[in-house]
């Protein structure tokens, strides 16, 4: 009886204990769902409302004429896989039949998929830049690829492979530094930006703006039903034409070939770039594939630097074609008789040290335009220390628009330099030297200019005292119906107060630099008259310079139907005249509308044709 | 002695597990439809299969003589090892353990059922043992009956379902009287040892500083001095015992010892489960810390179970569950789905059909005669009840993640028939209550 009446005592208890239990369970129960209701139906309703950016149309970008593109964007797509939603049994085919279709190896989708994969409800990205072709072909057979996803990732597509690179840029997605800079310009974390160029020039008005989507979704982010809230459309970037002239821009690039070095053709008239090729270049497509890392790591520290733009992202000593703004200095200030001659020996003294001229025997007598033309050295040496002094010649420099920026439409540009006493004393604390007047007369020294800077140079001889700002931006279009919205208008950048007899003068001397002097047996276009100057830059190495040819043509004709051609190959390529003889192709080319293969024919330097590399 | 009447049995549990499992067809059925309606999942029809099955075995368990089971006890429990063995060796392998065993193109889950064949070995055992119950030998060989299951459960491995075994061990040697002081050493010092054993995982995932007590469980050379020093304090107390016989030395034994074999079971703990197994199941108690992994389930069930609300979003209606935020729908987390659609009022109908079960499961077995017949019912009534507290304990977040079901409502076979059977066996000893 007490034995009966104990194990009652205890099984009361037991009752006692799993009543109390689920009362506190009740009670907790009470307080999660009663008490604390609304706040979990705010998290529930947070969980599954999504915004959704609709993403703007990248605007496209043309050549000149405006029909011709240069970058549009394809669709693309990329491949995700939701874990949870994977059939157990079929992971090991499933991983087969997508390394079969996507053209990967089978290890590296599986080492992607994380081992406790059951619970996992966000999309993994399996692959990117999958064309619409292969989703088809996955959408069709939906059923043997559960679990496999996509969403749509538009890249940008650069149609000319090449020299273009440098103008068009790259784009990608935005880093958190530019993050903070271009915050407030309503950029978010996953905008894709223009990294270089015209992408990143003028991306405010290519990138558009992205439109919201509000809607409720399921875990795999399917659509449920639309939210009562108005989608806010996107709004497309605009279309930009350029005034690159895809012609003349391959003609250059072919011309220059595999030669370190740059082109800058300009319309003098009126500042529009017509080509803007720096060697080496890259090719941003690969950006967008699976190698894309590599590969932009490889571009990235190629000691070739193609990533440089060269054309206004390197200075360099102008050398000799700088004797132009000494010429000029001359004619303009009348500080030494321009028909007076000044014996060359080979070489000068100046105090105790000795300046040679590149003709070692020297040029004999020679009066300005024959000095111009034979780039006689000693000539200039003495017009700079002894006539003009280098308070004229870097004014003078500085009227040309050296040693500022030309404000061309390009991120990156540098402003090469210009020196002076001051400047030297302040950056070197030491004084200048005659030995520094006679170094700068000849274009060396601590000058320096960029390839579009030089361009700029011939431009304000051609266009006898004003400097047209370069720019590459022509107009800027709607991208679907496209109406022209913005045309872009010459502006000017400077103007000179030097007399128009001045100018006139120097483009006859420059002439003369084709027809007698050192350019003469190189230029052998008949197709245009062109005016110019050498320049050959020594850069310490022996029998290494870097060469320069500044010139314009037509000769004899209005600035409006004038181009200047810039040409420079840097001295780590092998001498071969190549500045003159690409600038030589280069109008035989325009004038003669021939590609280059025709240029190199109607020149009869067909042995060319095989000759893209320096030898 | 035959049953002449249906009419004997209890109808309130009866009727309370055909709710249960009406509720279980209604919630799996939910759970395999999409938020567009489509109905991608044919478990609910499965559960039915199962469900009349199961009552057909209920019915057969109910109306034949429980000491028949009694009888057969040791052959069954022998088998159940057997057959566990057999899983370990040949089982199939779901969610990382080794815990299904095909048979028939059928897969069971051996463990579900070895449950049972326990709870009826050792009421067997402990009926037999009646006049040494409280030796301490007889303890230990109960301790054995009890725990080889649950190694070999565990070795699955399949943390939840062995746990189940210990509140089984503790209630039935509770109910045969065996001597109080070790039920609570043993329950004392397994607290200890989970305790302990999480308590460094709990430091670097959860508390994220510095907790000085962990660096003594951690750090190699603390530890041995703390055992060390515990261990000699045992030993000097033993002597003190055998030589002055004074309870408190006693006590003082029991209460080092204890601590040891608390301390040591850390380390076992720490030894077989690796740091993110411990993290699964600490990380209830702040499942922020792990948000897309583990705690992905913990808050996503919580948040289906708080919009509730108090009369819920309505049969179909469920969102978290719908658009699939809720992970293992028609098991593990089938009570979140259910108090998400139903609301509290829900919540509170299944836990007050579980505790008709549960309550007049004890009433009944109150009028049995025999010990056994109170041993095997008492297990079956704490195996129920801890399913049900684990299990909706997970769902609102206060219990670790241990993956075991609700019995009656959660999809699968397995449990299901276990249950069933489990309230067969109550339902039996209650109709043979006039035995004697």
């Amino acid at each position: 009886m007490t034995r009966n009446s104990n194990i009652k005592i205890k099984l009361y208890l037991f009752i006692s204990f799993i009543i109390l239990i689920l009362l506190v369970y009740i009670f907790y129960l009470y307080d999660l769902q009663v008490r604390k209701n609304i706040e979990y139906q705010t998290r529930a309703r947070d969980v599954s409302l999504r915004i959704n950016t609709i993403p703007a149309q990248r605007g496209k970008i043309f050549d000149r004429k405006g029909t011709n593109p240069l970058v549009v964007n394809i669709d693309s797509f990329a491949v995700t896989i939701i874990p949870a939603e994977l059939e157990m049994n079929n992971i090991d085919s499933l991983v087969i039949k997508l390394s079969e279709i996507l053209d990967m190896k089978p290890n590296d989708i599986k080492n992607k998929i994380p081992i406790n994969f059951k619970n996992q409800f966000l999309p993994i990205e399996i692959k990117s830049g999958v064309p619409l072709s292969i989703i088809n072909i996955i959408a069709e057979n939906i059923e043997d690829f559960k679990g496999v996803t996509w969403i749509s990732k538009p890249i940008r597509s650069y149609l000319n492979k090449g020299s273009i690179s440098h103008v068009l840029g790259y784009v990608g997605d935005i880093t958190s530094e530019e993050f903070q800079i271009l915050y407030n310009s309503g950029y978010d974390i996953n905008s894709v930006v223009g990294k270089s160029g015209i992408e990143k020039y003028y991306d405010q008005i290519l990138r558009g703006s992205n439109g919201i989507h509000y809607k409720t979704v399921d875990v795999q982010g399917r659509k449920i039903q639309n939210v009562q809230l108005e989608d806010k459309l996107p709004e497309n970037g605009k279309d930009i034409v350029l005034t690159i002239d895809t012609k003349i821009q391959t003609l250059a690039e072919e011309a220059l070939g595999e030669r370190i070095g740059s082109v800058v053709i300009l319309k003098p008239s009126t500042g529009e770039v017509l080509a803007l090729v720096s060697y080496p270049w890259f090719n941003p497509n690969n950006f967008y594939n699976d190698q894309s890392n590599s590969t932009f790591r490889d571009v990235a520290l190629d000691n070739r630097h193609p990533f440089l733009n060269r054309t206004i992202q390197s200075s360099y000593e102008p050398a000799s074609t700088f004797k132009v703004v000494m010429s000029t200095a001359n004619l303009e200030e009348k500080l030494f008789p321009i028909n007076k001659s000044i014996n060359c020996e080979g070489s000068v003294w100046f105090g105790n040290r000795e300046f040679h001229c590149h003709v070692p025997e020297g040029h004999g007598k020679l009066i300005l335009h024959e000095a111009l033309e034979q780039s006689c050295n000693v000539y200039f040496y003495t017009l700079g220390l002894k006539y003009l002094g280098v308070d004229i010649i870097s004014d003078y420099a500085r009227r040309f628009g050296l040693g500022a920026y030309t404000g061309i439409d390009l991120p990156g540009e540098i402003h090469g330099l210009v020196p002076t006493p001051e400047w030297k004393e302040r950056v070197y604390n030491t004084k200048w030297v005659g030995g520094d007047t006679v170094n700068m007369s000849i274009g060396q020294g601590f000058l320096n200019a960029t390839p579009i800077q030089m361009a700029n140079l011939v431009a304000m001889i051609v266009n006898e005292g004003v400097i047209y700002k370069p720019h590459l931006l022509k107009e800027i279009r709607d991208s679907v119906t496209g109406e022209l919205i913005k045309k872009n208008t010459p502006e000017i950048l400077h103007t000179s107060s030097i007399h128009n007899s001045t100018f006139k003068t120097m483009q006859k001397y420059m002439r003369g630099v084709i027809i007698d002097g050192t350019a003469k047996v190189v230029i052998t276009t008949k197709a245009v008259n062109i005016a110019g100057k050498t320049g050959t830059g020594e850069v310490g190495l022996k029998d290494s310079w870097n060469a320069w040819f500044i010139s314009y043509g037509p000769y004899d004709a209005l600035p409006e139907d004038q181009v200047v051609v810039i040409t420079m190959v840097e001295a780590v390529n092998d001498w071969e005249w190549w500045a003159i003889r690409a600038a030589n192709i280069i109008y035989q080319g325009i004038f003669a509308d021939e590609t280059y293969d025709d240029a190199i024919d109607s020149l009869r330097w067909g042995w060319l044709r095989n000759k893209r590399k320096p030898e | 002695m035959k049953v002449k009447n249906l009419f004997n049995i209890d109808f309130a549990i009866f009727v309370s597990m055909l709710g249960l499992m009406i509720l279980g067809i209604m919630f799996i059925y939910s759970s395999g439809i999409t938020s567009t309606g489509l109905r991608i999942s044919n478990e609910f029809i499965y559960q039915i299969v199962w469900i009349i099955s199961g009552l057909i075995i209920f019915f057969i368990v109910m109306f034949s003589d429980y000491l028949l089971f009694r009888q057969w006890s040791l052959y069954i429990y022998l088998g159940a090892i057997f057959v566990l063995i057999l899983t370990l060796l040949f089982g199939r392998e779901v969610n990382g353990s080794k815990s299904w065993l095909g048979l028939f193109g059928f897969g069971i889950q051996p463990s579900e059922f070895t449950k049972i064949a326990t709870i009826l070995f050792l009421s067997d055992y402990y009926v037999k043992k009646k006049k040494s119950i409280k030796r301490l030998s007889t303890f230990l060989l109960a301790m054995l009956i009890g725990f080889l299951p649950l190694l070999l459960v565990i070795a699955q491995p399949d943390m939840g379902t062995a746990l189940v075994f210990i509140p089984i061990f503790l209630i039935i040697s509770f109910m045969a009287g065996a001597k109080k002081r070790y039920i609570l050493f043993l329950f004392v010092s397994g607290l200890l040892m989970i305790i302990m054993g999480v308590l460094p995982a709990w430091q670097k995932f959860i508390l994220k500083e510095d907790f000085r007590f962990v660096e003594v469980l951690i750090n190699n050379d603390l530890f041995i001095i703390l055992g060390g020093s515990i261990g000699i304090i045992a030993f000097l107390s033993i002597i003190g015992f055998v030589y002055s016989k004074r309870s408190y030395f006693y006590w003082i034994f029991y209460s080092s010892f204890l601590m040891i074999t608390g301390l040591f079971g850390s380390l076992a703990v720490r030894a077989f489960l690796k740091e993110y197994q411990l993290m699964r199941l600490i990380v209830f108690l702040d499942p922020s810390v792990d948000p897309r992994g583990t705690g992905w389930n913990i808050i996503q069930s919580l948040i289906a179970v708080g919009s509730g609300g108090l009369s819920g979003k309505g049969f179909l209606q469920g969102t978290q569950s719908h658009y699939r935020f809720l992970p293992e729908q028609s098991t593990d987390f089938i009570f979140s789905i259910l108090s998400e659609e139903l609301g509290f009022i829900g919540s509170v109908l299944v836990i007050f059909l579980f505790a008709i079960i549960l309550v007049r499961g004890l009433m009944l077995i109150m009028k049995s005669k025999d010990d056994y017949g109170i041993f095997v019912g008492s297990g079956i009534v704490m195996m129920i009840f801890f399913h049900v507290i684990i299990n909706i304990g997970m769902a609102i977040g206060i219990m670790p993640i241990t993956g075991i079901p609700l019995l009656f409502i959660s999809y699968g076979g397995s449990s299901l028939w276990t249950a069933l059977i489990s309230v067969g066996i109550l339902q039996n000893i209650y109709l043979r209550r006039y035995r004697y």
